[in-house]
């Protein structure tokens, strides 16, 4: 079964918010505070952003194909 | 791995993370765009097929009317059995109405599809050129960590 490419994104982004809270677990000192401000949030929060664009985007698509049917 | 380095081997973990994530999302954005040409192209070939429809919805509802007048030039007896078009203006009437809820459709894609592509441009870019900056100084970290605890660097 082919799955939306947004979900897909979203568990990718689970992914790295698990391994991040792996790592952070081990590492709490400034430099990983740094590093966390400096590139994860950024990261995290791009991410979201472009993966709830694209969830709205294939809704829209997928009810042009409903829509036009037939 | 002895627990004193349990932060690097996180670390690692993470470094490994970070490359799996930019390759999956460099996928995950090529399925998107592929998913905008396939449905664009997808509604351009209905608009396509409902454009020919209604072409010959049109030239039949023509052709009943050019029989319906000549019918009727033709004098009270012709018109005891009078040509009947109107089946022929509803079809045509519904091949236009289909054809605009695609032209709808294909106006509210591109729209969206605009507005998307400033954000998935931005995403490219972080994919691209960002996120390799990240996972290289968090390799120069944990080269930093290891050196410091004389830790022989494998695998990096």
């Amino acid at each position: 079964m082919v799955t939306r490419p947004d979900r897909d994104g979203e568990q990718q982004l689970r992914l790295l918010d698990d391994a991040w809270d792996k790592a952070s677990q081990h590492w709490h000192d400034s430099m990983a505070r740094q590093f966390d401000t400096g590139h994860v949030t950024p990261l995290l929060r791009e991410s979201r952003g472009y993966l709830e664009a694209l969830r709205k985007l294939m809704d829209v698509l997928e009810a042009a194909e409903r829509d036009t049917e037939g | 791995m002895t627990s004193i380095h349990a932060d690097i081997d996180a670390l690692k973990g993470l470094h490994e993370a970070l490359v799996r994530y930019r390759h999956a999302q460099r996928e995950v954005a090529g399925r998107g765009e592929e998913k905008i040409r396939v449905i664009r192209a997808s509604l351009e070939a209905k608009a396509s097929r409902w454009r020919a429809e209604l072409e010959q919805c049109r030239a039949e509802f023509g052709a009943c009317q050019e029989r319906a007048a000549q019918a009727a030039a033709d004098g009270p007896a012709a018109t005891d059995d009078p040509v009947d078009c109107s089946g022929y203006a509803r079809a045509a009437e519904q091949c236009e109405e289909r054809l605009e809820q695609i032209r709808r459709w294909q106006q509210r894609i591109d729209a969206e599809a605009s507005e998307f592509g400033g954000i998935a441009s931005r995403f490219g870019d972080l994919l691209e050129n960002d996120l390799p900056r990240t996972e290289e100084h968090l390799l120069a970290i944990i080269r930093s960590l290891e050196a410091a605890r004389r830790v022989q660097v494998t695998g990096s």
